[in-house]
């Protein structure tokens, strides 16, 4: 049946099947996080972690990843990695909401307050904001908006490294990198899953997002095309 | 139980959000694709 099938038809149906499987795997994901052993002094709060950490690496692998389409935008003129990083500076900002959230909800049970001004949740804001400014930029900019957007991304990359060193470096309330290494036994495969699961889903959104940005890109040509054949004719 | 539930529910509420306004863009696309076809075709 597949070789029958066209390359469109053959691409709709593994993006099916991949958000299906998206779909299980998040259904058993929550089912293992629901069974994984409690932390002894956070308890139950501990399990927004399962989460929390995926978000925030989705935040960091979105911001690199805009930086690497907005390199190949800014040096070789490409429109597929200028596409590339506007789809993934989108799931940044997605993305790194979910961190802004989650985070204070536990640090209201860790530490007793929603936010405080720490430098990883500081440089974290910070991050999330440059993304934000990116799509700004690209929106409002005018005609130098998409060049103005592209450096952005390369400060916001450059920021990615301090987001993540920064609780070795400096002393912070927040946990240091080490939390994922000292993981209890039993909360390591619904960790790593979570993980797994919610970069699959990074990548079936990003799939999709570039798609309808294609989409776009090739409908403004053909209305350029029509628009100019319907000037010619008398 | 609260912080977990408010943290699950507000990931699964920005993803399905996001995936509503990708296709409110994607419906916008196909309406003018259907415009354009009917330029093409009442232009021919």
């Amino acid at each position: 049946m597949l070789s029958t099938m066209s390359s469109a038809q053959k691409s709709n149906t593994a993006f099916v099947v991949g958000l299906l499987l998206v779909l299980h795997g998040f259904f058993v994901v929550t089912l293992l996080v629901a069974n994984a052993p409690l932390e002894k002094t956070m308890g139950i709060v501990q399990k927004i972690f399962y989460f929390h950490v995926p978000c925030a690496w989705l935040l960091m692998l979105s911001t690199f990843v805009c930086a690497a389409g907005s390199l190949a935008y800014l040096f070789r003129g490409s429109e597929r990695g200028d596409r590339l990083a506007l789809c993934s500076a989108e799931l940044g900002v997605l993305f790194g909401l979910c961190v802004l959230v989650t985070g204070p909800l536990w640090a209201r049970a860790a530490w007793g307050v929603f936010w405080t001004w720490d430098v990883r949740l500081t440089s974290s804001l910070l991050l999330w904001l440059m993304l934000v400014a990116y799509g700004l930029a690209r929106r409002y900019g005018g005609a130098g908006g998409r060049r103005l957007a592209s450096a952005m991304a390369l400060f916001a990359a450059a920021d990615v490294p301090l987001v993540y060193l920064s609780v070795n470096v400096w002393r912070t309330l927040h946990p240091t990198t080490k939390v994922v290494s000292s993981l209890a036994p039993g909360m390591r495969l619904p960790f790593f899953l979570s993980l797994a699961i919610f970069s699959a889903l990074w990548g079936v959104l990003l799939t999709l997002r570039m798609r309808v940005e294609r989409a776009q890109s090739r409908l403004l040509e053909l209305t350029i095309v029509v628009e100019d054949a319907e000037e010619k004719s008398p | 139980m609260t912080y977990v539930a408010l943290a699950y529910g507000f990931i699964w509420g920005a993803v399905f959000t996001y995936v509503l306004l990708v296709g409110r863009r994607v419906a916008r696309i196909d309406a003018e694709i259907e415009d354009l076809r009917q330029r093409v075709k009442t232009g021919s």
